[in-house]
């Protein structure tokens, strides 16, 4: 029978049906789209963030103080401090490992260079390795700062090579000694070939990079590293982050470990590295999490008053189309209908219009944040899959919600009065 | 005045009716404000918030020199960035070497933001703070003095960073001056200029500052350039489409509106009204409507974008947060509009077909 009733009421008044659904879906359309953006953007944000630069630093924890000002070291550096380079994948077997987006391992040197003392640092560009469970990964100095520019080009060092004597000098020190690309300094008696020239604003300007196992050759120092930068994405710090982990709960302590916070992170690398110690690079990791903290905010807000006017508009139309039903509703009771019975049916009718303009709003709306995420962030969002039976879900209960009132109001009434006034 | 009679009667006989599509505008007309608002604002709010990271321009020594005048502070402030001069130098510490940096802690202050600090963040004549890892090296904690050679001073407190700071021992700029022989001079200045002028900036120094080396630190300003805009293209994307979808609900029920009084329309006609009469009826009433939903719309939007600046950017000077007055007139403008070209729409529709149809009710 409520089949029946529906298929007749929708042949009577096709139009109207037709709007209503429209409007639901409208409605379901703009939660989905809102919903969906609002979902992701903080990782994407987050990814963007990470041109800033490494917010992580690795050293050897027996490391003394250091002595050094601008890449020049006042002091000599002990050999007995240092992280075992074979170690270092290490890095990405940690719980978090799918945030570290790279890491960059470093050992420091001086040479002299046109008269002056001049850092030199011999780092991973771009090296290809097999991760702990075998899987490829990269690492290097371009993993952890994709802002630096070059002049030239980047040195080639997936493959390992002691014998490739090749250099990329920063912008500042290549103008004092006016090489270009492809030019030959002399680095510890020895020609190497520039490549490319570093630009970056920093302090890496006074400096010359080289490949990690050229410099380790050189300084009779194999398979030793002085520290390691890393880049993780993170989740902003709030009180609970702030908390020392030696003082934690068990249950604490295992969602504190659990969630991204650079504090955990930094824990992790040195269970991963017990030879080393992690610090926060807080001129990065504060700033990000503060910025990530407001930009999530700041979506979260505008989606609820998005939401909360789609709810309005789904629940406003079907008050409506009760309040212009009210005659069908006064036959019904006049031919004997149970308050119940015109409850249920139309109920069911509203739900249903809820759950088909749900459906189609909803698979608009994902097109629509796919949409907006392509356009700005250049890849597709990931939008939960649940995002779309929750909304459809939503629309239904609130279709229904929002013609339970003036159901009741209409029930209510002398059906012989609603009768006889017509229409409303 | 007949005619507003009637057009006021009108409203006020189909109250209830009436209020259904008004608040529909209303919705459209708060979302609208609220969104313009929030969206004009975010890139002045959110380039406060990469201030933080501190500096974006540094001004190196070029050449053979080993520092840059004092003069460049100046300098840079006149362009309106905040500078402050950095000095390093190495001194003696219980017998060994160790770095001493001299900081001009009040101009640094809003460079060092990140800094996290046990105890002052400022030391004065005759005091210093300590890095993080000096004091553990030293085993030293505030209060204590440091037997820095040549400068002993009182130790304000311990700063952490996981940047070099960490290695160093903070003076005042003028101590460490003296202790490394320097005559109004600094070995690095930072400066930090605002987001969307720092290129500007960085030519200017460099014209100001011959024989100095003006880098921009590319990482800090193409960040945050990228991030302001993804952050606005977003935020105007989803406005767009919130607000074509509202207004096509809006549209939805001003024609709804018009399209259930066609038997209203074909008695008009029947008795002799123009068309021109008929449809200046629906629309000053639209009008009327138009307005009010404007109004109440503008009220809230603004009262919903300063809630919403109110909780994520809190300390923003007063009134001024997330909220633009500006925003008025478009929204205005654009919700009447909508609300004219529905019931035009759907008035014409109706007058189009033959009053005796009409009246016999299809």
């Amino acid at each position: 029978m409520f089949l029946r009733f529906v298929s007749e009421s929708i042949r009577r008044a096709p139009r109207r049906k037709a709007m209503t659904v429209a409007a639901v879906a409208m409605g379901a359309a703009v939660a989905t789209a809102m919903l969906g953006v609002m979902l992701d953007i903080g990782d994407r944000v987050n990814r963007e963030l990470r041109g800033l630069g490494a917010n992580l630093i690795v050293t050897p924890r027996a490391a003394s103080m250091p002595v050094e000002i601008g890449g020049i070291s006042y002091r000599p550096v002990s050999r007995e401090d240092y992280i075992p380079e074979d170690q270092l994948p290490k890095i990405k077997s940690t719980f978090w490992h799918l945030n570290i987006t790279g890491f960059a391992p470093s050992l420091k040197a001086e040479a002299v260079m046109g008269g002056r003392k001049v850092p030199v640092e011999g780092v991973w560009f771009l090296r290809r390795l097999r991760g702990p469970d075998g899987a490829p990964l990269e690492a290097g100095l371009r993993t952890v700062n994709s802002a630096w520019k070059v002049d030239g080009q980047w040195v080639d060092d997936r493959a390992r090579s002691d014998a490739a004597l090749e250099a990329m000098p920063g912008s500042a020190l290549a103008r004092k000694l006016g090489v270009k690309p492809g030019d030959t300094v002399q680095l510890f008696g020895q020609p190497f070939l520039v490549r490319g020239i570093l630009s970056t604003g920093g302090e890496e300007e006074d400096r010359i990079f080289v490949r990690l196992e050229v410099l380790q050759r050189l300084l009779h120092r194999p398979g030793q590293v002085d520290a390691v930068q890393v880049g993780a994405l993170t989740k902003p710090e709030d009180e609970f982050a702030r908390k020392d982990p030696a003082r934690m709960t068990r249950a604490e302590y295992d969602r504190w470990y659990c969630t991204p916070y650079i504090s955990s992170i930094a824990h992790q690398i040195e269970e991963a590295l017990p030879m080393a110690v992690a610090k926060p690079i807080w001129r990065v990791a504060d700033n990000e999490g503060k910025l990530l903290g407001k930009i999530r905010g700041l979506m979260l807000l505008v989606a609820l008053a998005a939401l909360a006017s789609a709810g309005l508009t789904v629940w406003s139309v079907m008050a409506t189309t009760v309040l212009e039903r009210r005659a069908e509703i006064a036959v019904m009771q006049a031919t004997g209908a149970s308050n119940w019975m015109v409850m249920a049916l139309f109920s069911a009718e509203v739900a249903l219009e809820g759950a088909v303009g749900g459906l189609i709003g909803s698979w608009v709306g994902l097109l629509l944040a796919e949409w907006v995420g392509r356009s700005v962030f250049q890849t597709s969002l990931e939008i939960p899959a649940m995002l779309g039976p929750v909304v459809v879900a939503a629309a239904v209960i609130a279709s229904v919600a929002g013609a339970a009132q003036p159901l009741r109001q209409a029930l209510a009434l002398d059906p012989a009065i609603m009768l006889r006034e017509g229409q409303a | 005045m007949m005619f507003w009679r009637f057009v006021l009667r009108a409203v006020e006989l189909r109250k209830k009716r009436l209020l259904l599509a008004f608040s529909a505008l209303a919705v459209a007309a708060t979302l609208a404000t609220a969104l313009f608002s929030i969206y004009s604002d975010i890139e002045r709010k959110m380039r406060v918030e990469f201030r933080g990271y501190g500096a974006n321009i540094i001004i190196a020594p070029e050449g053979g020199g080993e520092t840059v005048p004092l003069a460049a502070v100046a300098e840079a402030e006149r362009q309106g960035a905040v500078a402050a001069a950095f000095v390093y130098t190495v001194g003696r510490l219980g017998g060994e070497p160790v770095v001493v940096a001299g900081i001009d802690f009040q101009r640094a202050g809003p460079l060092t933001d990140y800094w996290r600090v046990e105890g002052a963040r400022v030391a004065g004549s005759g005091e210093c703070l300590v890095g993080s890892t000096v004091a553990a090296h030293f085993r030293l904690r505030a209060g204590q003095q440091a037997q820095l050679q040549d400068a002993p001073c009182a130790i304000r407190g311990i700063v952490s960073s996981g940047g070099p700071e960490d290695a160093q021992v903070l003076l005042p700029f003028a101590a460490a001056e003296k202790l490394a022989g320097l005559h109004d001079a600094a070995s690095v200045v930072e400066v930090r200029a605002d987001g969307e002028r720092v290129t500007a900036v960085k030519a200017a120094l460099v014209k100001a500052l011959p024989g100095t080396d003006v880098r921009l630190l590319h990482a800090v300003a193409e960040t945050e350039a990228n991030v302001v805009l993804k952050i606005r293209s977003t935020l105007f994307l989803l406005t767009a489409l919130i607000l074509g979808i509202t207004t096509l609900c809006v549209t939805g029920n001003f024609s709804a509106l018009v399209l259930e009084r066609s038997k209203e329309i074909g008695i008009l006609k029947a008795i002799g009204a123009a068309d021109r009469k008929i449809a200046a009826l629906f629309l000053s009433e639209s009008l009327i409507l138009g307005l009010a939903s404007a109004v109440t719309g503008y009220g809230l939007g603004l009262l919903v974008a300063w809630c919403i600046g109110r909780q994520i950017f809190p300390g923003s000077a007063g009134t001024g947060v997330g909220v633009n007055y500006g925003v008025f007139l478009p929204v205005a403008g654009v919700t009447l509009a909508v609300a004219m070209v529905a019931t035009l729409a759907a008035a014409a529709r109706i007058w189009r077909i033959r009053t005796a149809v009409i009246l016999r009710g299809e």
